[in-house]
């Protein structure tokens, strides 16, 4: 079965094409602002004007044409509204143009089993962190429950902002790593967690008076120890608990080595396993959502609209 | 010295009847983190210990605190954890003891079904480490936010009917107005990412 699934929450639009569990197909092209973050609007500009040429690109490697589909997907939510609305006009298009089933996903779940198909970990945790996510999901009696989350903003939007404040553009995770090395000096800041759940807006106001007092390095290097130690802490006590044995890194933050050596370090202290995604399938992309498309297909879904505020945990799993 | 749990943060030994929580190092985290939560986290455990001891809560008597070693010695519990046996009518002795535990000033941090133990059907509140001192509603709030979300996602099945009857024990126990507290629970749950009710 060949599903197409169609990628738009924020900067990213992304089209791929799965033959029932393999991969076939993932192009994307990622909004890059100039200054700031993404506007909204900028966004679903952006989605409108690359969407042919993605989609000709995911057709042609796949060597399929439109016709040979036999399950449209598109990415439901969470996401910023206008972005959404191209995915979901374009899928809807489609669907109807060619009489096949349109199938809404959760975008956050659509990262977990990506995830659990390339790591091929059956029951992972998943800490999720990317610019407006940060959750640490596991599967618990028929759904995937948010175990832990952020209470405020997303990691990667902590890091974005502390960049923008830095000079240092969007996205600005690789630099503030790369400064991050240079340094093996803690400046002490908040360390933020809550049960499960993690905040992080007391760190953003905390770095803001630091900036131009130390040095620059050092903030990056603090930064980062500080929130990932926070997450990896967060994901360890949701395996504790849960009893899990796994654990997945994803999203765009998953991009960070030294997240990575951290979550490595725990997992092998508790003798669990610890696999990293493909870079490919760990940021936003569209092959995630038509495999996720596929798994959900024989779902009946009443209400295809987007929903921009789409909870991981309102969703039944049932094909688990 | 037996091991007798092995948790995210510390191992619990047992010797001669007392249980022996120690913080172990983690290595993911850079020195300068590890040693000052780990050292923090321990005497603020014993110390909040040994108040809700002296005040007559149902929990371990704290024995004596270690910090080179971020050691807590205190008395055993003998009994099961109620995430093994739970049922709806526990629910209610948890609202209870958490209203006692909020009335006496102290916010538990970490309030799951694994943390409590049933000993000669009296239900003891163990695991002090995330608790801190607070009486104001917001904090109260949370830490009933977390129960609820534990119930969630250990005890699903049972989740609804359990949250009742504990809030309900709560209410009836509870020195502050619970209106307050109220207004900050549903403001907590509102303010979550990607709340659809609104």
């Amino acid at each position: 079965m060949y599903t197409l699934g169609i990628e738009s929450t924020a900067h990213t639009f992304g089209i791929g094409i799965s033959d029932n569990d393999k991969i076939i197909a993932n192009e994307r092209d990622t909004l890059r602002p100039s200054s700031g973050g993404i506007i909204p609007r900028e966004a679903a500009m952006h989605h409108f004007k690359f969407a042919p040429e993605i989609l000709k690109r995911a057709l042609d490697k796949s060597g399929l044409k439109l016709k040979d589909i036999d399950l449209f997907a598109f990415s439901q939510g969470p996401g910023i509204i206008p972005a959404l609305k191209v995915g979901a006009q374009l899928s809807a298009f489609l669907s109807k143009k060619y009489g096949k089933k349109l199938i809404g996903v959760n975008h956050c779940i659509a990262h977990l089993e990506i995830a659990r198909l390339y790591t091929k970990l059956s029951d992972p945790v998943m800490l999720y962190v990317s610019g407006g996510n940060t959750q640490i999901i596991t599967y618990y009696n028929g759904t995937y429950i948010v175990f832990g989350e952020t209470q405020d903003i997303g990691v990667g939007n902590l890091i974005d902002k502390i960049g923008r404040k830095l000079d240092i553009p969007f996205p600005a995770g690789p630099k503030i790593e790369e400064l991050a090395k240079k340094s093996r000096h803690y400046i002490e800041m908040p360390y933020s967690i809550k049960g499960m759940d993690v905040s992080f807006s007391g760190i953003e106001t905390f770095i803001s008076k630091l900036i131009g007092r130390e040095k620059t390095e050092d903030i990056a290097f603090s930064l980062q120890e500080t929130v990932f130690s926070m997450l990896i802490e967060a994901s360890e006590r949701a395996m504790a608990y849960c009893l899990k044995n796994s654990l997945v890194i994803t999203g765009g933050v998953a991009a960070n080595k030294r997240l990575n050596e951290m979550g490595e370090k725990m997992c092998k202290d508790r003798n669990a396993a610890f696999k990293a995604i493909p870079m490919e399938f760990a940021g936003d992309n569209g092959a995630m959502i038509a495999y996720t498309g596929y798994l959900m297909k024989d779902y009946k879904q009443k209400d295809l609209a987007i929903r921009p505020r789409f909870r991981t945990d309102t969703v039944e799993i049932k094909y688990r | 010295m037996k091991i007798i749990a092995v948790g995210s943060e510390a191992v619990v030994y047992e010797k001669n009847n007392t249980i022996i929580k120690r913080r172990v190092r983690k290595n993911y985290r850079i020195k300068e983190i590890d040693e000052k939560l780990r050292k923090n986290r321990s005497k603020a455990e014993f110390n909040i210990m040994r108040f809700l001891y002296e005040s007559g809560l149902n929990v371990p008597k704290p024995l004596k605190y270690l910090e080179e070693k971020k050691e807590i010695w205190m008395e055993k519990i003998e009994g099961k954890r109620l995430a093994e046996e739970f049922s709806v009518n526990s629910a209610s002795d948890i609202g209870m003891v958490v209203a006692e535990m909020h009335n006496l000033g102290i916010i538990h941090g970490d309030l799951t079904t694994a943390n409590m133990i049933k000993k000669d059907k009296k239900l003891y509140i163990i695991d002090f480490g995330l608790s801190y001192h607070s009486s104001k509603d917001e904090d109260f709030a949370s830490d009933i936010f977390l129960f609820k979300n534990a119930l969630k996602s250990k005890h699903n099945d049972l989740y609804k009917e359990a949250y009742y009857s504990f809030l309900h024990a709560y209410k009836s126990k509870i020195r502050k107005e619970f209106k307050g507290i109220d207004t900050h629970l549903k403001d907590i749950e509102e303010r979550r990412r990607y709340n659809e009710s609104y």
